[in-house]
């Protein structure tokens, strides 16, 4: 089944639901619900005050910018050949595995450097980290996809199943299933940024590398020559391919940029929770494809957009409500939008037929 | 031609050592018996779970044989994917019941496990005695047991008749003297307490609430968290901390990320804030998981069973595993805890093969002469299993890691 046959689906049930009696009902119970919640969580956040919500914004912010990191992979890689990368989240944690194995190279021993010394070696790390990702990323295509790219849809998807599989294996015999420790590098300060309030300066460290990496992302698609290939790919491929864009290199580029940004994420997913384990990928990157789909699939400021909406939902949940139903409200919140707006909130982009 | 000749007196040779290894084999003039255990050994909860397989092991190596049987030791694991699961647990303990040789076993570790292991067991019948389950559920019958446990201990004896054996203190002890410990002996007077979404991590959890505030602490906070996955603690924590909690009480074990939340606390508390938890945190992966920034000589573990080192007349068997496992990450809060499992189930053994007129016993009078267990002198404590299964004097300890090693702080014995 297609994106489209997905869409019109739940555009029938969207109508049905809104025409039926029984669906105004429905509808009636929605919006009292809703509107209750939004009241508590309103009177909620008032009672907690400024600071409070500064902080647990800041908090929900550095948690999205993780999930935003490895949404925009997803996305791009099915805004460009329609695929559900699941071996996505573990180039993730691969991108944090790596740098661990690495951090040693770069003289990065927690509690013997810090400071204005880390900036240097931090930077080595990043760049050879997202460099080793993206090209893992590009033999798994090449592998495991490219073979497959005029097959049903469902055969690329069982192999990226079984690349996930292969990937998580690989670090399994690797580090073994220990949750590992990852070094704190981030500063355990605060940070003043309004008189008398004040947040961690850790989330602030996340959201602004998440934030460059973006930026610098947005320019690369917008402005380069390769971005443009891109676009065009993504929007009809063999259009693209007539105007002599070699479709296969572009691609390739997709998953090298995808995998750079989820190496990226796993760094900084390590530095700001200070724990990794081999299976770690996998839930976190499904929760990154929800994001992706909760902006709009192959949207990439949707993915970004989901990405940081999704934390900030759970940090509320967390901070407000009750932390161990914040993965239902997650999921509530995701089933309500996407009845109401199918194609996510900045609305879908892919392949035209 | 030579080659073939050599080929016949290399299976000549073969035959001859087959034939050898089969007499030589069976050991004790009257055959042999296993001893089986069942412990999460790989993973996450191999911290707590290899030390305690090493100890029941030591103990059946030096004991060796029984009246004639030679004894042996089949460990098996029950971590999936690095973490205790209770199915693989279940078929473990299948497979011991297929195994003829075996008249009891040494575990599991968690309570959650023992809730699947416990029915298999039972309709076996096979011997069962755990260092480590704390939950009070399996073995006593409390109004709450079904909803929140979602068993009773009835429910988890088909036969009605009891197999199951244990020598730590349960949930009912080890969350109220962590409790006392902190308003007491610490002077905390507000924490923050959550807990892991599992029958163990929630009943300690609020066992520990309930005692801290009737002490006259306060508790704020208290929540739980899904551990299927990693969570995120940095929304609430800070919460605690806006509400001036003192420290944190983590209903959890290293394998539900027990630990995770004391490291994810930087640059939110304070490393000199203190963070409290059961058992199921005083190993070293808690260690690892916490990190070196965040003060740890401000954690705390309560331990289900009594420190061996207190017992002088322990220490020789001590000096003689520490010499045997010089490795210090062998050496756990539950090690002498499944020595002294391996020792009850052995002294059952031997009583039953005395009551049996020297043969070899059923199943069920080995379980029988469990229940009999009286003033038996082990490394962690003085047994006596009562008709429950529980001992009845069960003893505690509260640990500080400190200079790099879980250490004793506080003995209790109730």
């Amino acid at each position: 089944m297609n994106n489209y046959a997905v869409a019109a689906l739940v555009q029938r049930l969207r109508t049905s639901v809104v025409t039926s009696p029984s669906g105004s009902l429905v509808n009636l119970v929605g919006t009292v619900v809703v509107a209750y919640v939004a009241v508590v969580a309103a009177q909620r956040i008032y009672q907690g005050g400024v600071t409070y919500f500064l902080q647990t914004m800041g908090f929900g912010l550095a948690q999205g910018s993780i999930f935003a990191l490895v949404a925009l992979g997803y996305t791009m890689v099915y805004g460009i050949i329609e695929l559900i990368n699941f071996a996505h989240g573990d180039v993730f944690t691969l991108g944090a595995f790596f740098s661990l194995a690495l951090m040693p190279a770069f003289g990065l021993v927690e509690d013997k450097i810090s400071g204005p010394a880390l900036i240097l070696p931090m930077l080595g790390l990043f760049v050879v980290t997202m460099l080793l990702c993206g090209v893992v990323n590009v033999v798994i295509e090449r592998v495991a996809y490219r073979p497959l790219r005029r097959a049903p849809r469902l055969a690329p998807l069982i192999t990226a199943i079984g690349m996930s599989a292969l990937l998580e294996g690989i670090m399994f015999v690797w580090k073994g299933p220990f949750n590992l420790h990852y070094p704190g590098f981030l500063p355990e300060t605060q940070v003043t940024i309004a008189p008398g309030v004040q947040i961690a300066a850790k989330a602030l460290v996340v959201m602004a590398v998440a934030l460059v990496l973006m930026v610098g992302l947005t320019f690369f698609i917008e402005r380069t020559k390769l971005g443009k290939a891109m676009r065009a790919t993504a929007q009809d491929s063999d259009a693209a391919q007539l105007m002599g864009i070699d479709i296969n290199r572009t691609i390739s580029a997709t998953f090298f940029i995808g995998a750079v940004l989820a190496g990226a994420g796993g760094i900084i997913y390590g530095l700001y929770y200070n724990s990794v384990a081999a299976f770690d990928g996998f839930q976190y990157g499904l929760i990154a494809f929800t994001a992706a789909v909760f902006g709009g699939i192959g949207n990439i400021p949707g993915a970004a957009l989901g990405g940081v909406l999704i934390g900030v939902i759970a940090a509320i949940s967390d901070g407000y409500f009750f932390p161990a139903w914040t993965q239902v409200i997650i999921f509530s919140i995701l089933i309500f939008v996407l009845v109401f707006r199918p194609t996510g909130l900045l609305g879908m982009r892919v392949p035209e037929k | 031609m030579v080659r073939a000749r050599g080929l016949v007196v290399l299976i000549l040779a073969a035959f001859v050592a087959f034939a050898c290894g089969g007499t030589g084999g069976t050991g004790g003039a009257k055959g042999e018996i296993d001893i089986a255990s069942d412990l999460p050994t790989s993973g996450a909860d191999a911290s707590s779970g290899l030390p305690t397989q090493y100890g029941a092991a030591f103990a059946v190596s030096q004991k060796a044989t029984i009246q004639g049987f030679t004894l042996k030791f089949v460990p098996l694991d029950d971590a999936v994917n690095g973490k205790h699961d209770p199915t693989k647990g279940a078929q473990n303990v299948q497979q011991f019941i297929s195994n003829k040789l075996i008249l009891g076993m040494v575990g599991p570790f968690n309570s959650g496990v023992a809730a699947a292991e416990i029915p298999v067991g039972n309709n076996a019948p096979l011997a069962m005695i755990s260092p480590s389950n704390t939950n009070e559920c399996l073995t006593l019958a409390f109004d709450y047991c079904k909803s929140y446990a979602g068993y009773t201990a009835a429910e988890l004896r088909p036969t009605g008749k009891n197999n199951y054996f244990r020598v730590a203190a349960n949930d009912t002890f080890q969350g109220p003297a962590m409790a006392d410990f902190a308003f007491d002996t610490l002077g905390l007077k507000k924490l923050a307490v959550w807990d892991d979404q599992e029958p163990f991590g929630l009943g300690v959890a609020n066992n520990f609430a309930t005692e801290f505030t009737k002490k006259g602490g306060t508790v704020v906070d208290r929540q739980g968290f899904k551990t299927k996955t990693k969570p995120d603690f940095h929304a609430w924590l800070n919460k605690a901390k806006t509400d001036l909690a003192e420290g944190i009480y983590a209903g959890a074990t290293s394998a539900t990320f027990g630990c995770l939340a004391r490291s994810q606390s930087q640059g939110i508390f304070d490393p000199s804030s203190y963070y409290l938890g059961p058992d199921g945190i005083g190993d070293g992966q808690c260690i690892k998981d916490a990190g070196p920034t965040m003060g740890n000589d401000h954690l705390y573990a309560s331990q289900g069973v009594a420190d061996a080192n207190a017992n002088t007349t322990a220490a020789a068997t001590i000096a003689a595993y520490k010499v045997a496992h010089p490795n210090s990450s062998d050496l756990g809060a539950y090690t002498f805890a499944g020595y002294d499992c391996a020792a009850i189930l052995m002294d059952a053994i031997d009583r039953a093969i005395t009551a049996n007129g020297g043969n070899l016993p059923s199943r069920q009078q080995v379980i029988d002469q469990m229940a009999k267990t009286t003033a038996f002198k082990g490394l962690t404590g003085t047994y006596t299993l009562n008709d429950k299964g529980d001992p009845t004097t069960p003893a505690l300890q509260i640990q500080q890691y400190k200079g790099g090693a879980w250490t004793t702080v506080k003995n209790i014995q109730l």
